[in-house]
């Protein structure tokens, strides 16, 4: 072992050394710790316990959260904005997400065209890394990240969700104790 | 050039024979899935092996069948403490390629998240060095305010971890609205926090005996074995990219460096301690002097850097973080090569810890600040 | 009420003397009830030393610690107790069945036997007071020693049998150490008893620690270390061998060591409080006795104890919570070459302080004793010359431990603290891919 040279101690330092100043400073501290846990409220800039007992105490989760996918449905026709441009399947760099449209006979300007639209929607939220990049991509904020973070099921098919599931949202059991 | 001395295995004196000891990939102090073999003579530790890639994931392979834009999120997952500045690299190198010219908004931003990364990432390694130390409060200590900035993070970017945090040509999003009065809260508070960090630890005894002369590696040894970041910085050897080749807006920071002297353990405790309050000291002056505008370049709808080759390089938390990108024209990359700072300084371990008893072998990686996910890919 | 519960012996008493002779229930029947008395405090004080454990390393933490069982985690212990019960119970292949089942027992077994002669309080509260007391002490917590070592032999592991020898030769350091520290508390006790010492303290009204802080101090430490806690706790340290000699047990048999470990914990302040902060005594407490409240006379003295024993297990939690751990050549070398030098100078110092006070007691001129009769007795200015002695002792002792350990490795701990140096490079170009540089 090499040997790396150290500063001399001055005389106080060695009382200090025999009087343990050193680990009495650090244990002043810890003292403070446990004083203000029982008293200090402020947990950020101050003492206090810092625990989020979740799931008693539901996180508070940002708006910009990457959570569980949704499809938006219009508010007032309660139709699908998806208009399956499959730009989101595209995006999405681990192929999660399948869009399968189909074809509708609509009458426009007295013309009868057939449209595009969309006919079923899987999305596999095992595979899912959460980058939103399809968030990004969705040219009618039609696919969004919401702010559900619990996803676990007992199941591997639990995982892949359909167009139902992504337009209802699941029924989450919320632990509240 | 200069060689690397690394005392081998001596015949003991008694030829008793030696104990192999395998701390094993579950272990509670080989940060992440490190298999390391040692070769024991009592507890001096004669010979050292690790063996990596349990973790490996193929992700250089995988961007190859990726493009550009898709392969941020896994980039991620390479040095995952610190998800920003992986982003930042790759990001950097495309744009750089590109000849894109991102906004000083977006650089000022960027900056300001990054020197975040950088805290968390050295908070995480603090608490987690203290831990194999036995000094077991400041973990937690170290991860309430590692959860201020991750907090931060959730609220810019979506996610606190693994963030996929910048696109190229800048930012996917303008700072959220109460992004300057969070950070400045954060950094309002933090200068108490290191001060109660060094109390418990910078002069006990106990840690100056555990790591005053522990890992001790040269500076001309670190230049030699490829060691970046603290870690050689402690040992001596001013190199920072941050202030030899700035990227984002660090050509405009007023910001110090810290050096070592003896390059042993302490001496990189010590060197981390400083940055994390040098960052703190960038983030001030930037979010001082944070510009307005756009967040975001105009950047053409399909990324295709043109053909050759390019090699971008900034200072992770743990040392240089490079990307080659070889480029074809097409819009996925011909071949990404990611310079993983913990893997280079990972080669030094045996140097280090040739010598030392087994206590100290924890102390070490400890000290070498590594993280798994960047190692094996 | 109170006087109901206070009341109840001499009822007791009563009654057993309608069924049995008076020699039965005198040396039969309530020695039982003692022991079963002191088994349950102890068993109880040792489960909700792990709560208070995690409670207050949670705290020093800014954490809650466990909250979900019971209120405010109250029923944690008996939760981990039920979980730890039904758990598998395996043996490793190719371990040593019978020494195997064995040692955790005699762990345990050495750390509650010696509850046996710690004087909880006065009258009855103490189950027996052997003549020998410390010897006995000091004895039986070093069978505690042997169940490490076949614990750690018979696990057939590696990891086991490193921790094992760290830990016993470690232990085997401390007690050197700590039978010689107790010596100087005994001179002015002048008796093994352990309720001979906390007398001499409470007819003196004086506590020992005030002769002793040296001792005391080495005791502690002593104590520490042969308790494998923080600092000292390198052989059971999670992040190097895993968990030492308790590596391969599992389930009730690893939750007999635990219970050892902080039986143990619990006798060596249980000593700590006997010898040198009083015992039972407390200033005032007397009174009690004196206006003729026997029982609660006793019973407060027995909450005067524990609240002494709890506030040195608050230190305990403390320094683990607090400090990092010693490697184990620097603690072989703080046992030897600090605490055994320390304890042998401080037998000396009280020693030639003792013979000062005699030497210069004057029946007719300064009066330094007052009696020998229950340990030694001093007058004010004896006490106050013991006093200057121990105090004194700390400077003796620290001039004499760096002059032995003037080769040791010291710290100048400022100047290491600051020696980073800060500079500022200079700043050179921003990166320009010479691609781009070229297409443009």
């Amino acid at each position: 072992m090499p040997i790396v040279p150290v500063p001399k101690p001055t005389f106080a330092d060695k009382l200090k050394r025999f009087f343990m100043v050193d680990l009495l400073k650090g244990m002043r501290i810890t003292l403070a710790y446990n004083i203000g846990a029982l008293t200090d409220k402020d947990a950020v800039a101050g003492k206090g316990i810092y625990t989020e007992q979740y799931p008693k105490v539901r996180p508070d989760v940002a708006p910009r959260f990457h959570g569980a996918p949704r499809l938006n449905m219009d508010p007032e026709t309660h139709d699908t904005l998806c208009i399956a441009c499959n730009l989101c399947a595209l995006a999405c760099p681990e192929d999660c997400i399948d869009v399968i449209p189909m074809d509708v006979e609509v009458v426009v300007a007295g013309k009868a065209r057939r449209k595009k639209v969309l006919d079923e929607f899987i999305f596999d939220t095992s595979r899912c890394m959460f980058c939103a990049l399809c968030q990004e991509a969705c040219p009618t904020y039609c696919l969004e990240l919401t702010q559900d973070f619990e996803l676990a099921t007992y199941s591997r098919a639990g995982f892949v969700w359909n167009r139902e599931m992504l337009e209802q949202g699941r029924e989450t059991v919320k632990y509240t104790s | 050039m200069h060689q690397v001395e690394i005392a081998t295995t001596r015949e003991s004196l008694l030829d008793a024979p030696e104990m192999t000891l395998n701390m094993g990939p579950q272990h509670p102090s080989t940060h992440g899935v490190l298999r390391v073999i040692l070769k024991l003579d009592g507890e001096t530790v004669m010979d050292l092996d690790c063996d990596i890639g349990y973790l490996h994931r193929g992700m250089e392979k995988i961007a190859e069948n990726r493009m550009y834009t898709m392969i941020a999120p896994y980039w991620d997952r390479l040095d995952y403490i610190a998800a920003v500045s992986n982003g930042l690299v790759w990001v950097e190198t495309v744009e750089q390629m590109m000849g894109l010219d991102v906004p000083p908004r977006a650089h000022y931003l960027r900056t300001i998240l990054t020197e975040l990364n950088r805290i968390a990432s050295h908070l995480l390694w603090l608490g987690t060095h203290a831990l194999d130390i036995g000094a077991i409060t400041i973990l937690l200590w170290a991860f309430r305010e590692r959860e201020e900035i991750l907090k931060i993070f959730e609220r810019q970017f979506g996610a606190r971890l693994t963030c996929h945090a910048w696109r190229v040509g800048g930012m996917p999003n303008d700072a959220y609205d109460e992004f300057e009065s969070d950070v400045r809260q954060f950094i309002n508070n933090f200068p108490k926090r290191i001060d109660e960090y060094e109390t418990v630890l910078s002069e006990n005894r106990i840690w100056l005996s555990r790591t005053v002369g522990i890992g001790v590696i040269s500076g001309e040894d670190a230049i030699a074995l490829g060691l970046s970041g603290p870690a050689l910085r402690g040992s001596g050897v001013a190199w920072d990219i941050r202030k030899s080749r700035p990227y984002a807006a660090y050509g405009e920071m007023d910001f110090e460096i810290p050096l070592g002297e003896n390059g042993d353990t302490y001496d990189r405790y010590l060197v981390r301690m400083e940055e994390l309050r040098q960052s703190r000291r960038i983030i001030q002056q930037a979010i001082d002097n944070l510009p307005d505008g756009p967040v975001n370049a105009k950047v053409p709808k399909l990324i295709k850097p043109p053909v050759g080759d390019y090699y971008h390089s900034i200072e992770g938390p743990k040392g240089e973080i490079g990307c080659y990108l070889v480029s074809d024209g097409t819009q996925q990359p011909w071949r990404v090569r990611v310079r993983p700072p913990c893997f280079i300084n990972l080669q030094s371990l045996r140097k280090l810890c040739i010598g030392h008893l087994v206590a100290d072998v924890v102390a070490i990686i400890g000290t070498l600040d590594i993280v798994l996910g960047e190692i094996d890919r | 009420m109170l006087f109901a519960l206070l009341a109840a012996p001499t009822l007791i008493d009563t009654l057993l003397l309608k069924f049995f002779s008076e020699q039965t229930v005198n040396y039969v029947i309530w020695p039982f009830i003692q022991i079963g008395l002191v088994t349950v405090i102890t068993t109880g004080w040792v489960a909700y030393a792990t709560y208070l454990e995690r409670k207050i390393s949670a705290f020093m933490q800014a954490r809650l610690g466990p909250m979900r069982v019971g209120p405010w985690g109250l029923l944690q212990p008996i939760a981990d107790g039920i979980k730890l019960l039904t758990k598998e119970d395996f043996i490793p292949e190719n371990a040593d069945r019978w020494i195997f089942f064995v040692a955790p027992y005699i762990a345990v077994v050495a750390a509650f036997v010696v509850m046996a002669v710690v004087p909880f309080g006065p009258d009855w509260a103490v189950i027996t007071d052997v003549n020998i007391g410390v010897l006995f002490v000091l004895a039986v917590s070093s069978v505690g020693v042997l169940a490490l070592i076949l614990a750690g032999w018979s696990s057939n592991s590696k990891y086991a049998l490193m921790g094992a020898l760290r830990s016993s030769a470690q232990m085997v350091s401390y007690e050197v150490s700590m039978g010689m520290a107790i010596i100087g508390a005994l001179m002015f006790a002048r008796t093994l008893s352990l309720s001979g010492v906390v007398e001499a303290q409470a007819s003196d009204s004086i506590w020992f620690f005030f002769y002793q802080p040296v001792g005391f101090v080495i005791f502690v430490i002593s104590g520490i270390a042969e308790n494998n806690r923080a600092p000292f706790d390198l052989p059971e340290a999670e992040s190097e061998l895993v968990a030492g000699f308790h590596t391969e047990y599992s389930g009730f048999r690893w939750s007999l060591f635990f219970m050892a470990e902080y039986a143990a914990m619990v006798v060596v302040t249980a000593v700590a409080t006997t010898l040198y902060l009083g015992g039972w005594y407390f200033p005032f407490v007397y009174k009690l006795e004196v206006a003729g409240y026997h029982n609660l006379y006793v019973a407060v003295s027995v909450i005067v104890f524990l609240t002494k024993c709890g506030l040195l297990l608050y230190l305990y939690f403390w320094l683990r919570w607090t400090l990092p751990r010693f490697r184990y050549d620097q603690l072989m070398d703080l046992g030897w070459k600090w605490m055994l030098p320390a304890a042998l100078i401080n037998i000396v110092v009280t020693a030639i302080g003792v013979v000062v006070i005699q030497g210069l007691h004057n029946p007719t001129g300064m009066r330094t004793i007052k009696s020998l009769a229950g340990g030694l007795g001093l007058t004010l200015t004896g006490k106050a010359i013991a006093i200057a002695f121990g105090f004194g002792n700390l400077f003796i002792t620290a001039g004499v431990l760096s002059l032995i350990n003037w080769r040791s490795r010291d710290f100048n701990l400022k100047k290491q603290r600051h020696k980073i140096r800060l500079v500022d490079l200079p700043k050179g170009k921003p990166a320009v891919a010479p691609i781009a540089a070229a297409s443009e």
